[in-house]
């Protein structure tokens, strides 16, 4: 009898952290000021510093693969990704060209040469910065939660739509910066990155993309 | 002048001929062993409980393409392979096993007939695991165990001091395909895989990731 009251217990608890951690829609009202508070906090980053770790989940492994470093984001349009574990590998993207440097092994590509690529850095850029409300390149949609606010971006690019089914973006409720991107493929296999320890505005020099 | 400049070209396309087509000896200086057991048995890849990750670097023609390997055995018969982008974007999926394959997905831009061939090709001879023996060869601390593979045939070289398989070469009659080079520190599976083709300017580096 008490240990099926402890379950009731256990139970009823479990179901009111599922309920606190559910998510709704946003209302049309509740949407309009998410994204103005969104768009006004893009328009003030000139940086971003930030650590993430990337987890590669697919089905059928054991363990998501788990990669972290550091990204740095300068207006308008540089992005350094920078792996340091368990390899070191370093992508820049500027002025329509990737610069790579893995393991000290160097190479440049312009992306001009690959359109889906560039479509890609675009939506990178975007999903880092929070600034891409795009109606005409996504479909989206948006949800809440007690802690974060969730977009739904479902990409109308037949090329992009192949390699990505949907890209969710995860925003802290208190600065209305992205804290976490899902690309989740068309096999349901995904990329969750991380952000954390971030800071906005800090000067980076610019030999930091220069790889 | 043009009398004696003949007989030479002619020696020297002969000697051409016959070197081009001299069979591939790797075993030259090795003696014939007994062979013990009927099969040889690779086991890097064979434990279905662990997840194969490794960093890949892959140069091809001057071309360099870099990502993260995945292999993993699904069942009885069949590895499933993954490559993809150090961002985690999927090039491509395959099932594999001795006698059958499957692509799951292609990126449009590595989805050519030559290069799925020649991959196909070189997972199902890095993931085999049993090779049927026909000869044995043995020198100092090194074995080589000898192996028919279609039109090709297989040697495997071993350390027998740690008992490590460290290099498949696949050959035909006449000329070296390519080599399969394995460090490995525990035994259970390769650090590093090296696979060298001698054909086609292809080189394919893997290696262990170390995760936390």
């Amino acid at each position: 009898m008490k240990i099926n009251t402890y379950i009731l217990i256990l139970l009823l608890s479990l179901n009111s952290f599922f309920a606190v951690a559910q998510e709704q829609k946003m209302s049309e009202s509740e949407i309009t000021s998410f994204k103005q508070s969104v768009n006004a906090v893009a328009k003030k980053i000139t940086t971003i510093t930030t650590d993430f770790v990337q987890y590669k989940h697919m089905d059928f492994l054991a363990k998501d693969i788990e990669t972290s470093g550091k990204m740095y984001f300068k207006e308008p349009n540089s992005l350094k990704w920078q792996y340091k574990k368990p390899y070191n590998y370093s992508i820049v993207f500027k002025n329509g060209k990737i610069l790579i440097d893995d393991e000290g092994k160097k190479s440049s590509h312009d992306i001009g040469n690959s359109k889906i690529f560039g479509k890609i850095n675009k939506l990178i850029v975007g999903s880092v910065s929070g600034n891409m409300f795009d109606d005409k390149e996504f479909t989206i949609s948006f949800f809440k939660t007690k802690t974060n606010n969730i977009t739904r971006l479902i990409p109308k690019d037949a090329a992009l739509k192949k390699y990505i089914k949907q890209i969710e973006l995860t925003f802290d409720n208190d600065d209305f910066t992205v804290i976490q991107v899902k690309l989740i493929e068309s096999s349901d296999d995904y990329t969750r990155i991380v952000l954390k320890n971030k800071t906005l505005n800090a000067k980076i020099d610019d030999s930091v993309f220069t790889n | 002048m043009q009398k004696s400049t003949i007989p030479f070209l002619l020696t020297s396309c002969l000697a051409l001929v016959l070197v081009s087509c001299s069979p591939v000896n790797l075993v030259q200086d090795y003696k014939t062993a007994p062979v013990e057991k009927p099969v040889f048995q690779n086991t890097y890849f064979a434990n279905p409980e662990i997840d194969y990750v490794y960093k890949a670097n892959i140069s091809v023609y001057g071309n360099e393409l870099t990502g993260i390997f995945v292999a993993k055995k699904i069942n009885e018969t069949t590895h499933r392979v993954v490559f993809t982008t150090e961002f985690g974007n999927k090039l491509l999926d395959f099932e594999i096993s001795d006698t059958e394959f499957k692509i799951n997905s292609i990126v449009d831009e590595l989805n050519r007939k030559i290069l799925i061939n020649t991959l196909k090709d070189d997972f199902r001879l890095l993931l085999k695991k049993d090779f049927m023996v026909t000869e044995k060869y043995s020198k100092g601390t090194d074995e080589v165990v000898k192996s028919k593979d279609g039109k090709y045939f297989d040697y495997l070289f071993v350390s027998t001091t740690d008992h490590k398989l460290y290099k498949i070469a696949q050959v035909t009659k006449t000329k070296e395909k390519l080599s399969m080079s394995f460090t490995s520190e525990n035994n259970i599976f390769a650090d590093k895989i090296v696979i060298q083709h001698y054909n086609l300017k292809l080189r394919i580096e893997f290696n262990y990731f170390k995760q936390n």
